[in-house]
């Protein structure tokens, strides 16, 4: 390896290290799987980097190649957990339910990280990545579109459905634990 | 000719609203969005609801990075690779 590759690789790929390692533990949903996974990766992305072209997108380029590792080698033995039906989401349910009791949403503040990481988790594939990729790492549109290879339309839609389920699942969750009183049913 | 944004219904807020605080609207579209973002309090309300939703799911999500071990193995492995064939 010349020193130049290496210094190349450190420059513009390791600064996305945890990046990679936070999109693998939730694509994975644990911790010794994720690490080996970011390992694989920018090992991989390290062999093929005279493949990358300088000063384009870095951060893609590993993002894709975690993706199809991801896909490839360990995507068998991920532990199947319930996941959320997000086809049955409706649009802006929960700002009709706390409208009138909390419209600023204060109830968020009480739940905690690992709640929400748990209800993330929960959400099926397709839906969470596209989350992941834009709320955890915050990756535009056209970005996450080429990483998981569909359509911008499709991002759009997957993402719409994906955040208003996972509102809807921390809301279920701050009832249950008495954050916020659930609207009676009106009529 | 005027400048002043195309007027778009509730409905069609409601549609764009993520786009729009994702930033991933064209100028012209936000503009309507904002235009009748000024003009509407319940809309008004939707969208400050989903801005501190996405800002609190950035805030919770964003904070795990890859534990230095890891980043040691990782560089270690890089500089002098093991023969894994």
């Amino acid at each position: 390896m010349s020193d130049h590759k290496q210094r190349s690789f450190e420059e513009e790929a390791l600064p996305h290290l945890d990046a990679v390692y936070r999109v693998a533990l939730r694509l994975s949903g644990n911790e010794t799987q994720a690490e080996d996974l970011t390992q694989e990766t920018m090992l991989k992305a390290y062999r093929a980097w005279s493949q990358y072209r300088e000063g384009t997108n870095a951060r893609a380029w590993l993002l894709t190649i975690l993706r199809n590792t991801f896909i490839n080698e360990y995507r068998r033995t991920r532990r199947m957990g319930p996941t959320v039906d997000v086809t049955e989401v409706e649009s802006f349910t929960v700002f009709r339910d706390v409208q009138e009791v909390d419209p600023e949403g204060r109830f968020f503040d009480d739940i905690v990280d690992d709640e929400v990481l748990r209800a993330i988790d929960a959400l099926p594939e397709e839906f969470r990545e596209t989350l992941v990729l834009s709320d955890v790492e915050g990756l535009p549109y056209a970005e996450i579109a080429k990483i998981t290879e569909v359509p911008v339309g499709t991002v759009k839609s997957r993402l719409f459905r994906a955040r208003q389920a996972l509102q809807a699942q921390l809301y279920d969750y701050a009832v249950e634990m008495g954050y916020i009183k659930k609207r009676e049913a009106a009529e | 000719m005027t400048d002043r944004p195309r007027a778009i219904d509730c409905a069609e807020v409601m549609e764009r609203l993520y786009e729009y605080l994702d930033g991933e609207l064209t100028t012209e579209r936000s503009d309507e969005v904002k235009a009748h973002l000024q003009d509407c309090a319940p809309c008004t309300a939707l969208s400050s609801f989903e801005t501190t939703y996405i800002r609190f799911l950035e805030a919770r999500t964003r904070t795990r990075n890859a534990p230095e071990e890891l980043k040691k193995r990782i560089l270690e492995e890089m500089l002098f690779p093991q023969d894994d064939s």
